[in-house]
């Protein structure tokens, strides 16, 4: 589904430095697959995303979409941003709404799937609420609505629930993991969380810092549906965490931006 | 690269006055009205206004005028900003006279006032201060309401007193925006000095420009435009350097002088 | 959520404006000023409300009005547009730039001389002095605003199939709403003031020239009158501003 072919990234930082943010980086993302980046802050991970958004293009190397060459953004990916980025001037409807209006849905129908998606995010009753009468967890229920709302073929979500209290983000991976199992779609999902990536994940992408390399796949082999609590007992799941915990424990050992 | 990147920033100014200039010049060939002359013409009259002893003596004086008004302006306002933006009674009790005033044009009680206190230096300064003083409340104010809360409180904690606070916390964390609101100030206290000349067609500036405009010297006109621009974008440009030096440590929200008129 | 206005805040505010008024009552009252230089309140007011009803007074309105608008709405469309312009494309910030800095701390009211030479002496040229002075602060908020727009909703966009070409109406000019409004409501209340120095200037009708006209006389009420009207216009006209304001920004944080 997706192919990331020796990409890198170089910014120019102040002056005339140059900052090697990516190097090399190949990865490929079958169809309908939740891969999981983790890595350490600054390693690089926003910015593979918003390369294969389309948002930012590599300075070498390229990213590919079902076998073609990806040149910018599409509703084919749907981004979920950390920042949630709701549009403040519209209501939770509207938000949900934009992506559908801008495919030529018809009004009505528009409006329809969209309160059926909201519904199914649980925020029936708050479809005229403005994002800043929304708490933060209500605020990335809407962005996820409305980027399922276009049905983008691949969902690529940025630390979606890093700003989130512990309880309000298990009850997002979970309804984000019913909402997967149901569609299929394809994931890619960045977090800081190896408890999250472990629960979420068909495959754990690992990448060190600086320049950010990828350093492992492990392929997360837990049986679906996963139950949290019934996972948090499970050894295979605890060996997982920690054997990925350990890797980066080693990591760090070698010392920063080595 | 990077220095070249700087040197055209430089210049650019310079360049776009050139460049208004020449547009003024093809406009006025195009014209050709008797009332337009042209950039040149224009220019060529400066020296002979500013060579006009008597002209020179009388903007001497309102630039002086201006610079009293403009600086007690500041000593006044600047305090009762920022006692309006940390004191909520202070802001409630100024807050409705203030608004009221504002719509006010400061130049327009310029007939008013000479009625009460004749033509002297008194009411020109008394306009020009009049001018200057709501833009400056009003930044001093926005500065300190927006000082970190917590900034305050460490302050308290350090035992300062009230008065200490303010001046040693909550003056220097709002220097960036009072900046601002006296830059600003600038310009409006050249604006109300020549509209009040315009108005009471005594002397300065403002007077010199009808004069000549009622004689019709138009070339006089338009050259005392350029002087008056002058004036202004050099006020404006000195007080942009004093600033970028004061408040070095605070990043620059504006780089275009977001300046009242 | 705005703060709740507390009655105590109301008695206080309205304190300094009826200290105002009772001083100046008292100057005349206890013969510090001479009527005919300071008429106390109570007769200004009779005869601002006297005039209101006038129609000969109404129309001075009427022309203040129009140039009043005249000038600010070609200000909000040239100072909207060139401010987005700007922030959008490099190139065109590249000329507007430097020109905004030259002509931004420009006295425009200097140009007002010019203008007759070349407008005439009607509404046109005082139109386009309005426009001129409310032009840089519309202007200038509008580029900050659409300048600083929070990439990731730019992007959020696109990637819900926004053409480029569109994304300036969809989100650059919404998002910078609560800015360009800010730069609105300094344009108006300077379109109030310079108009009215406009008329005072050089003009045959308006509430400026109202008041240059009582002053000749030495009519000291009719020189009030003018004057607390146009502090009553820009009142009025910023509380319309308000509420349009609390309208379109009903979504944005702390209106
Ligand atoms: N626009 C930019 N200009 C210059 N440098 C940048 C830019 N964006 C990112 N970088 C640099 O690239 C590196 C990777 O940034 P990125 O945001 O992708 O990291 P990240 O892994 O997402 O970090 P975090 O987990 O903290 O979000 C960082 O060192 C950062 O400083
Ligand atoms: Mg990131």
């Amino acid at each position: 589904m997706i192919e990331i072919d020796r990409v890198s990234q170089v910014f120019q930082t102040s002056a005339r430095s140059d900052h090697l943010a990516l190097s090399d980086i190949s990865l490929s993302v079958e169809e309908g697959a939740f891969v999981s980046i983790l890595g350490p802050s600054g390693c690089g991970k926003s910015t593979l995303l918003y390369i294969v958004g389309g948002f930012v293009n590599p300075t070498s190397g390229i990213a590919k979409m079902k076998g073609k060459t990806i040149t910018g953004p599409g509703p084919d990916r749907g981004p979920v941003f950390q920042e949630f980025a709701l549009f403040p001037w519209k209501s939770v409807l509207g938000n949900v709404m934009y992506g559908p209006r801008q495919q030529g849905v018809r009004a009505v129908d528009a409006e329809a799937q969209s309160r059926a998606l909201i519904e199914m995010v649980g925020l029936k009753g708050y479809e005229n609420f403005y994002p800043k009468e929304l708490s933060g967890g209500m605020k990335q229920r809407v962005a996820l609505a409305r980027t399922l709302a276009y049905h983008p073929e691949v969902l690529l979500m940025d630390e979606p629930f890093g700003a989130l209290d512990a309880h309000t983000r298990t009850r997002l991976q979970n309804d984000l993991l019913n909402i997967w199992e149901r569609d299929r779609k394809t994931v890619i999902f960045v977090t800081h969380s190896v408890d999250e990536a472990v629960f979420l994940s068909d495959k754990v992408v690992m990448m060190s810092r600086s320049p950010g390399r990828i350093r492992q796949i492990v392929d997360i082999e837990l049986p679906r549906p996963r139950r949290r609590t019934e996972l948090l007992l499970d050894p295979r799941y605890q060996k997982f965490v920690v054997d990925i915990e350990r890797m980066f424990d080693d990591d760090d050992e070698a010392g920063p931006g080595a | 690269m990077t220095q070249r990147g700087a040197l055209i920033a430089r210049a650019a100014p310079v360049l776009a006055c050139i460049g208004l200039l020449a547009l003024w010049q093809v406009a006025s060939l195009l014209l050709k009205n008797d009332s337009f002359p042209t950039a040149v013409e224009a220019i060529r009259a400066v020296p002979a206004i500013l060579g006009d002893k008597e002209a020179l003596i009388n903007i001497l004086a309102s630039l002086r005028r201006m610079a009293v008004g403009f600086g007690v302006a500041v000593a006044v306002s600047v305090p009762l900003g920022l006692l309006m933006g940390r004191s909520r009674q202070v802001q409630a009790f100024f807050n409705p006279l203030l608004m009221v005033i504002y719509p006010v044009p400061k130049a327009a009680l310029m007939p008013i006032i000479m009625l009460w206190l004749g033509v002297g230096d008194i009411a020109k300064t008394l306009v020009i201060f009049l001018g200057v003083s709501l833009p400056v409340i009003y930044h001093s104010f926005e500065g300190a309401k927006a000082v970190e809360e917590k900034m305050v409180w460490s302050g308290a904690a350090m035992g300062l007193s009230a008065a200490q606070r303010l001046v040693r916390i909550v003056m220097p964390a709002a220097l960036p925006e009072i900046l601002t609101g006296c830059r600003t100030g600038l310009v409006l206290a050249l604006i109300t000095m020549i509209t009040s000349e315009m108005i009471a067609r005594q002397s300065g500036a403002g007077n010199i420009l009808f004069n000549a405009l009622d004689m019709g010297q138009y070339d006089t006109v338009f050259a005392m435009i350029i002087i008056v621009g002058a004036m202004g974008i050099c006020l404006d440009a000195a007080f942009e350097r004093v600033r970028a030096r004061l408040v070095r440590w605070s990043e620059p929200q504006f780089d275009m002088p977001l300046s009242f008129s | 959520m705005r703060p709740r206005i507390l009655p105590t805040d109301v008695l206080l505010g309205t304190a300094p404006i009826a200290l105002v008024l009772a001083l100046w009552q008292g100057l005349v009252s206890f013969g510090f000023a001479p009527v005919t230089l300071l008429p106390p309140p109570g007769i200004v007011f009779g005869r601002l409300l006297q005039q209101l009803v006038t129609s000969t007074f109404q129309q001075e309105i009427v022309a203040t009005l129009i140039r009043l608008f005249g000038g600010f709405l070609i200000a909000v469309v040239f100072g909207v547009g060139i401010g987005i312009a700007a922030a959008a494309s490099p190139a065109i910030n590249s000329v507007v730039r430097p020109i905004v800095r030259v002509l931004a701390p420009l006295p425009k009211v200097a140009l007002y001389p010019a203008l007759l030479l070349l407008l005439g002496f009607n509404h046109e040229s005082k139109i386009t002095l309005v426009a001129a002075d409310a032009l840089f602060p519309i202007l200038l908020s509008t580029y900050f605003g659409a300048s600083t727009v929070e990439q990731k909703l730019i992007w959020s966009a696109m990637a819900a199939g926004t053409p480029r070409r569109e994304i300036l109406f969809k989100v650059v000019l919404p998002a910078a709403m609560p800015s360009i409004l800010t730069g609105c409501r300094i344009g108006l209340v300077i379109s109030c003031i310079v108009v009215f120095l406009a008329e005072m200037i050089t003009s045959t009708d308006g509430l400026g020239h109202v008041l240059v006209t009582a002053a000749r006389t030495f009519q000291a009420v009719d020189m009030f009158v003018p004057l607390i009207t146009i502090s009553l216009l820009g009142l009025i006209l910023n509380g319309l501003l308000q509420a349009v304001r609390s309208y379109l920004l009903r979504g944005f944080p702390e209106v």
